[in-house]
């Protein structure tokens, strides 16, 4: 009798478990496609159901539109061409650039998509439809390739180039002048040629420096000036998402007399079995699944026998993209509401789904994203009973289901010796990273070295005075924000700038700082001084032991693992009260600090604090770097084998760097939640806000102090200053801009602001000793220094 | 004994037979050639000794240790510096900081807390070491430069250096011809016999450059389908039947 129930609530377990299985599987499906095909480990995939999804829903419920219809536009156009535009213009040009490096890619494209979409029909239809197009026009026939050697012919070309450009750019000047009664697909059109000419302007034309600048700063204003008035799809995040069949959600069909399955379920599994035969029919019977088979093979030997890899490569990326969106459309009736963090999550678990397959099978990895669906639904049915006699279990009994793909996809990756040595991508001619160039303080002449430090000696005090004298509150908590975020970062510039390794679970380390406080706080009235400290030592207990299973994996790996520990704490370990608050009513409280008689309860008092903070850890890491760790650190992440030949323990060397770099993420986690009075788990250390965090520093500069100090005033005050006072943009932008402009990483791992710096300095340097060869001849001009930029005056400051 | 003894030493990778009970050994101070054609199973050979390959049967000592289980660098710890044949450098470092921390690491009083403390830069003892050695290498003008400003003949001479650091009581030496031209190759050799008569370390030279094995080595073992075809003092060898069938004979059709 008992026997029979536990049978049967296992059938039906199993049966609730097939419809979400079989979209995970379409998502890992597609997941293995582009891997396979182009060395890409796309995380945005998440990001690209979502936007179906979305799209999806807006055709539906604000449009009105039929079902149909609205499929075809979310699932069968806009998915692929989304594919087809990743393939094209960012990932096809990455080709040879190392994996972890399209990783970075992957992940800024994680973190721009979803807030790119939401900024409404007219970025999207620029993005989608007339960027390419006049991409193609251009290309063709304005902006022919200027070679610089080619003589007279070129000084033509250049002089019709500058026309051109200044004459567009004029035209925009003008529609601006009318924007009042522009609709807005014209306004889109505008905005799209703006982008266009901007990057044909920089890639081709073989403009004056001046006239490339001023161009792409007039045409940026409009830019601007379009889409802070672009209508946006407010209505999209957040709402509750409709199914793909009518009543979804509401009629049941019950074959085997145990588990009723919805309309919308399904439709999943009907859906994800046409799409795997229709997949197998494209490989089994069409030539471009025989050159994709081939491509999976050996992409180079593909090449060699006259098949286009880039042919094969944009197919494939466009039909995993259409599964990546069908998928979206699929599963979002499952949520409550439309929520791109949700659709990551869906992500990565189709990766350990495509883990079981070791990437490479595709029946593999169909398995097993059923395989997790079941498991998911078998656990959350039985592990509650289980955990009604285990007390210790009861707080995580509802969540541990949830989180078996981590757990799963951490064991596959740590135990699996051929994921361990596959070396990361399918292209033998790629993963070199180019290396950096020297940091730019070392190649700046004597006169602007000293001109960089008066001036940020003078940026500094004045700053200083505005913000301890005569900023309000809200900027005074923005700036002590930044000014703890920058400490944080810091933990990125160790494992990332210094290491070399991607980890994505640098929030869950700041968390346990902000936990540890409390706890401490809470339970034993320790000071909260002395909790954040301690919070730096376990969290550097945490990082060492997650550093020894994972020491064999190389980057792309790496990064894939403490993601999963990442997800692995946020779905289960933060629900244990002895981590996480007891009550999500009343929070994780922490009182301000008082050291003796000073109380730092004040928030300049407090500010203070953050800086002292921030300094001695900027010393430390500084320390770190110049010295022994440092350059152990360099020197693996040169070369893993010669570093071993000269008796270098890998091992021992990257679990200081983890150890270091959790202790710098908790001791900011820590300081960010005394700010804030409670540990605002949610908001400031899910795994999500974790990739904005690597994007925002990678994409800055890794490698430097300075680096992490601009990436926190970025986070900290880019939406106060730039966009909402300045721009009058939405605070997406800052998602939108930096997860963007990752995609330089691949080119540029040094960071926008090492590579920013070093090029003016060399420009400024050339017009100083321009200027000093001019002076020497006439005689007599005044003594007066060039600006330099605050950048570098911040990289003083820190020193 | 000798300093380092491979005995028996097996391997094989699904099936194919890279390595068959290969014997050599390396005496204090002597320069010893390995050569064979390509896929004549050197780099197997030259991994197993390493640690970066587990053999599947057989045993390395090297000064009266026997390796089995140690991992890469405790046997570079132990005494077996390496240069490597598509060459391995740090990117983003100087040429003297290639050395220094290959002395840093050798000398073991570098750490964690030292360098909270401010004592991790490097010290004046420290550079003086290292320049002593780029003298040597006649790379005392390039201290300063990145390595990325350095010619590949120049790049083995600062992965020789980096290995003379860690004070290897053997060095082996990965194909170093490779890459470079005949006069290169000829003053490479040069430095290094120079600067193995001022050091006195011992020589494995794993190559398919006959030429240089020939007049850089004492001894010389002969590996051809993973298992060695012949082995004894350098000229005898060269002079022997087989030999020249299996690899010279190959090298004329070539």
């Amino acid at each position: 009798m008992l026997l029979a129930n536990v049978a049967e609530d296992l059938f039906r377990s199993v049966l609730q478990g097939v419809p979400p299985g079989a979209v995970f599987a379409l998502i890992a499906l597609g997941f293995v496609l582009t891997y396979k095909t182009s060395g890409v480990f796309n995380l945005a995939f998440g990001a690209q159901a979502y936007i179906s999804a979305a799209m999806y829903f807006q055709a539906v419920n604000e449009w009105g539109w039929h079902r149909v219809p609205a499929v075809i536009l979310a699932v069968f156009v806009l998915a692929p061409a989304i594919g087809l535009i990743l393939e094209r213009f960012i990932f096809r040009g990455l080709r040879t650039a190392s994996s972890v490096a399209k990783l970075v890619v992957a992940i800024g494209l994680t973190v721009a998509m979803p807030p790119l979409f939401e900024l409404g029909p007219a970025v999207m239809a620029a993005a989608v439809v007339v960027v390419p197009l006049l991409w193609f026009v251009l290309e063709r026939t304005l902006f022919p390739r200027v070679d610089v050697a080619a003589g007279t012919a070129a000084g033509t070309i250049r002089v019709v180039n500058t026309v051109l450009v200044l004459v567009a750019a004029a035209g925009l000047v003008t529609l601006v002048a009318e924007l009042e009664g522009l609709g807005i697909v014209l306004k889109a059109i505008v905005a799209s040629v703006g982008v266009v000419l901007a990057i044909s302007v920089y890639r081709h034309a073989d403009l004056g420096a001046t006239t490339r600048t001023v161009t792409a700063i007039v045409i940026g204003a409009v830019l601007v000036a379009l889409l802070a008035e672009a209508p946006e799809f407010e209505t999209v995040a957040g709402s509750t998402p409709v199914g793909l069949v009518p009543d979804g959600a509401g009629v049941f069909y019950d074959p085997f007399g145990v588990y009723p399955w919805s309309r919308d379920e399904l439709a999943q599994m009907a859906v994800a079995v046409l799409a795997m035969v229709g997949l197998a029919a494209v490989f089994r019977y069409s030539a471009i699944g025989l050159a994709m088979r081939a491509v999976v093979e050996s992409p180079r030997m593909t090449e060699l026998a006259g098949i286009q890899a880039d042919r094969v490569s944009a197919f494939a990326w466009a039909l995993s993209s259409l599964f990546a969106g069908l998928a979206g459309v699929l599963i979002a009736p499952r949520f409550n509401t439309l929520d791109d963090v949700a659709f990551f999550e869906l992500v990565v678990v189709a990766i350990a789904a495509a883990a079981i397959g070791r990437l490479t099978s595709l029946p593999w990895a169909l398995a097993g994203g059923i395989g997790l669906g079941v498991v998911i639904s078998v656990g959350n049915t039985f592990l509650p009973r289980w955990a009604d006699d285990i007390s210790w279990l009861e707080p995580i009994a509802d969540d541990f289901g949830v989180a078996v793909p981590f757990l799963v996809l951490f064991v596959i990756l740590v135990f699996t010796p051929s994921i361990r040595r596959s070396t990361e991508t399918t292209d033998p001619l790629s993963g070199v990273d180019p290396p950096p160039p020297a940091s730019a303080a070392v190649t700046r002449s004597h006169t602007l070295t000293v001109a960089t430090r008066v001036f940020a000696v003078v940026f500094f005090t004045v700053l200083g005075w505005w913000v301890f004298f005569s900023a309000d509150a809200s900027w005074l908590f923005l700036v002590t924000q930044a000014v703890i975020m920058s400490t944080i970062f810091l933990s990125i510039t160790v494992i990332t700038g210094f290491a070399g390794q991607i980890s994505l679970c640098q929030a869950t380390f700041a968390a346990i700082g902000g936990f540890t406080m409390y706890q401490l706080a809470d339970r034993w009235d320790v000071s909260v001084l002395v909790g954040a400290l301690l919070g730096g030592l376990v969290a550097a207990a945490v990082g060492a032991l997650l550093s020894l299973p994972v020491r064999r994996l190389g980057g792309v790996w790496l990064a894939i693992a403490t993601l999963a520990f990442a997800f692995f704490f946020d779905a289960v370990m933060v629900k244990f009260t002895w981590i996480g608050p007891t009550s999500l009513l009343q929070g994780a409280r922490v009182p301000r600090p008082e050291l003796g008689p000073i109380d730092f309860g004040d928030d300049t008092s407090f500010l203070v604090l953050a800086l002292i903070v921030f300094a001695i850890t900027a010393l430390a890491v500084i320390q770190l770097r110049e010295g022994t760790v440092g350059r152990t650190l360099r020197a693996l992440r040169g070369s893993e084998l010669a570093a071993q030949s000269i008796g270098i323990n890998p091992s021992r060397a990257r679990m200081i760097a983890f150890a270091v770099s959790a202790f710098i993420a908790a001791l900011g986690g820590a300081m960010l939640s005394m700010q804030q009075g409670n540990v605002n788990y949610q908001q400031n250390f899910s795994p999500f806000v974790g990739l904005f965090w690597l994007v925002l520093v990678v994409t800055i500069s890794a490698r430097t102090v300075e680096g992490a100090a601009n990436a926190g005033a970025a986070f900290g005050l880019m939406e106060r200053v730039l966009l909402r006072n300045v721009l009058h943009l939405s605070g997406k932008w800052r998602f939108i801009f930096f997860g963007l402009t990752s995609v330089q990483f691949a080119r540029h791992p040094e960071g926008l602001l090492e590579f920013g710096k070093r090029r003016s300095i060399t420009a400024i340097d050339a017009k100083l000793a321009e200027w000093r060869a001019r002076r020497d001849g006439t005689d007599g001009a005044d003594d007066s220094e060039p600006a330099p930029t605050d950048h570098a005056g911040a990289e003083e400051a820190v020193r | 004994m000798s300093l380092l003894e491979a005995s028996g030493l097996t391997k094989s990778f699904a099936g194919i037979q890279a390595l068959s009970d290969v014997t050599l050994s390396v005496d204090d101070g002597e320069r010893v050639g390995l050569i064979g054609p390509n896929g004549a199973g050197k780099t197997t050979f030259f991994n197993c000794l390493l640690g970066v390959l587990r053999p599947d049967q057989g045993m390395v000592r090297f000064d009266g240790h026997d390796l089995g289980g140690w991992p890469v660098h405790r046997r570079a710890q132990a005494g077996i510096g390496r240069t490597f044949q598509r060459i391995e450098l740090f990117a983003d470092t100087t040429v003297r900081e290639h050395l220094l921390i290959a002395e840093r690491v050798r000398a073991g009083n570098g750490g964690f807390w030292k360098d909270l403390l401010g004592r991790g830069r490097p010290t004046a003892g420290e550079i003086e070491a290292c320049d002593q050695v780029l003298e040597l290498l006649d790379l005392r003008a390039r201290a300063d430069d990145p390595i990325e400003a350095l010619s590949l003949g120049e790049g083995r001479l600062v992965e020789v250096g980096r290995a003379l650091m860690t004070e290897p009581t053997l060095l082996l030496l990965d194909e170093p011809s490779s890459g470079l031209d005949r006069h290169e190759t000829t003053a490479l050799a040069d430095t290094l016999r120079a600067v193995q008569a001022e050091r006195g370390f011992a020589i494995l030279l794993v190559e398919h450059d006959v030429e240089l094995v020939a007049s850089f080595t004492e001894r010389t073992y002969v590996l051809d389908f993973g298992t060695l075809i012949a082995d004894g003092p350098t000229d005898q060898v060269m002079a022997d039947a087989a030999v020249r069938s299996a690899y010279l004979g190959d090298l004329e059709l070539s």
